[in-house]
């Protein structure tokens, strides 16, 4: 075999190689194909912690909020792509103290209360999307996420924010 | 050549009271394993047939898993219904379910009563518990309460305390009965139901435990759910009915691992008690054997006889204990923490215990059956 042909068969079989790679990193991130409307590519600016959200913003108005996915022991819906994010400041049980849900807050939880915010993302017509969010956004509890789009308040104080926009911070 | 079928079947009668012991001695060991499979499956039964695929439970975020624990506020049905368009309506009338529910202590005239579990409900219940039904009396006025079918068994009472016209006390308080329940074997059917407002007075309490709504069939759990988690401030968990009946299935988990533990030890016991009468029973033989050799049978085909003796014996205890459990057992109340339920010898518990008893009888003969064809000839022929 000539020169020119080993050299063509080592270039087709590296080009095949990078190929397969990517297919798996794509699959291994198990997002759904249907969130990528949903997911930020590039983490918005201006976020907003929760806490500060729940003092200053108001009703209908655009919003960017940063959160930690928790706020109680199951903090997603099921069925929906919604769950509750608290405030980053507000601590919560270190891994090497053992508790198997952290993301509950139960040490903290007289903080939580003026701390948590509701996320559902909704689709264009405002409704909310029914896929599971873990899955949709590749996202469980305690991971950081900045999410755009309109609060909802209430006269009890009570948060909501239909997110068009998600950003999942890479975990530490 | 194998022994005549006759020949153990008649060897069963030449011995009758060591015969009818080892039988005795069998069913008593079958009869367990029915009433612990019987229990096993009632509790399962009981567990699988409560809770409504359309029905969504409202409770407290704060009373984890025990609705007992449950306080919300008493507009929690009107704030439901108001902000969800998903409740099933029916001439007009949305079906939910406010309910107060707790634990208390319950008297009845017999006795100092036992700890009881009250649900104060209101005309909404059974369009939302569509499994409840009258099944005598009449729905419960002021000062009066309906008894569900296994509520006197919750209580540790007989059936007749619990009748209609009877009276029991809780909450400081005497109640009329005025009508029983059935829910088809769900776990209301340990529960006293009284009137919402009434028993809110007799408790001193303006909240509710809960709020059962039944969802239109396009309508979703997680509706609820979202509702709950958007207004934070009401404290509020929804949960679909059978999902919390699941749950409590796990939360027994242990329970039920340990009843089939007691029905392996039982399996055990009856085996090492079957091998002790069989023992007896061969040793006894021993020449007899040892005679069927000599005049040509050979030892699989004596063996093959033994076995077929305990296995009769055996298959004649199951059914012995079968007709037993059927008959005295099947339906019968259990007291339980969540309640109370029936035992239930059904399809699976018979073959359970038919498989067992005539497992019994196979390795309750091999052992001494074996040990006696050991033996030589000659030697078993001069046995005592």
């Amino acid at each position: 075999m000539k020169m020119s042909n080993w050299m063509f068969l080592s270039v087709f079989a590296f080009a095949a190689g990078c190929g397969r790679s990517s297919v798996v990193q794509e699959s291994d991130t198990k997002v759904d194909s249907g969130s990528s409307q949903y997911l930020a590519a590039v983490e918005p600016e201006g976020a907003l912690p929760v806490g500060e959200a729940r003092e200053s913003v108001k009703d209908d108005q655009a919003v960017t909020l940063v959160g930690v996915i928790g706020g109680s022991s199951e903090p997603f819906v099921d069925g929906l792509a919604a769950f509750t994010i608290v405030d980053a400041k507000v601590p919560y049980c270190s891994a090497d103290e053992g508790c198997p849900t952290p993301w509950d807050y139960c040490c903290t939880q007289d903080q939580v209360k003026g701390n948590i915010a509701t996320v559902k993302i909704v689709d264009d017509a405002g409704k909310p999307v029914t896929a599971d969010a873990r899955k949709m956004l590749n996202v469980k509890e305690l991971s950081t996420v900045v999410v755009q789009g309109t609060a909802r308040r209430d006269d009890q104080g009570n948060l909501t924010v239909a997110a068009s926009k998600v950003f999942v911070r890479p975990s530490k | 050549m194998l022994l005549p079928w006759e020949y153990g079947v008649r060897n069963l009668a030449r011995r009758p009271v060591r015969t009818a012991l080892t039988l005795v001695a069998l069913a008593t060991v079958v009869m367990l394993v029915f009433v612990v499979v019987g229990f096993i499956r009632g509790l399962e039964q009981s567990l699988s047939v409560s809770g409504d695929e359309d029905v969504v439970l409202v409770y407290s975020v704060n009373s984890e898993e025990n609705i007992e624990n449950s306080s919300i506020a008493a507009r929690t049905p009107s704030l439901l219904t108001a902000s969800l368009d998903g409740t099933w309506k029916r001439f007009g009338v949305a079906h939910v379910s406010p309910e107060l529910y707790l634990g208390t202590r319950v008297k009845t005239q017999d006795d100092n009563g036992g700890l009881g579990l009250v649900r104060g409900v209101t005309r909404n219940a059974p369009l939302v518990r569509r499994g409840v039904k009258l099944i005598a009396g009449d729905w419960p006025g002021q000062g009066e309460v309906m008894v569900g079918r296994l509520a006197s068994a919750k209580l540790g009472n007989r059936a007749e305390a619990m009748t209609i016209g009877q009276s029991v006390e809780f909450e400081g308080r005497r109640w009329m009965i005025s009508g029983q329940f059935s829910a088809g074997g769900a776990a209301y059917e340990s529960e006293i139901w009284c009137n919402l407002a009434d028993f809110q007075t007799a408790t001193k309490r303006q909240d509710l435990s809960l709020v059962a709504m039944l969802l239109a069939s396009e309508a979703s759990p997680a509706e609820v759910e979202l509702f709950c988690k958007e207004r934070i401030d009401l404290e509020l968990r929804a949960i679909r009915e059978t999902d919390y009946y699941a749950t409590l299935q796990q939360h027994y988990k242990p329970v039920r691992l340990l009843a089939w533990l007691v029905v392996v030890l039982v399996s055990a016991a009856g085996v090492f008690a079957g091998l002790n009468m069989m023992y007896g029973a061969v040793a006894g033989r021993i020449r007899e054997i040892a005679t069927l050799q000599t005049i040509g049978f050979r030892r699989r085909a004596i063996l093959l006889s033994l076995i077929q003796e305990g296995v009769l014996l055996a298959a004649a205890a199951s059914l012995l204990s079968g007709l037993i459990a059927l008959t005295m057992f099947n339906g019968m109340a259990v007291r339980f923490t969540m309640g109370a339920f029936t035992l239930r010898i059904d399809s699976v518990c018979i073959l359970v215990g038919c498989s067992v008893g005539l497992l019994l009888g196979v390795l309750g003969t091999l052992p001494p059956a074996f040990k006696a064809l050991r033996e030589s000839v000659a030697i078993s022929l001069k046995a005592i």
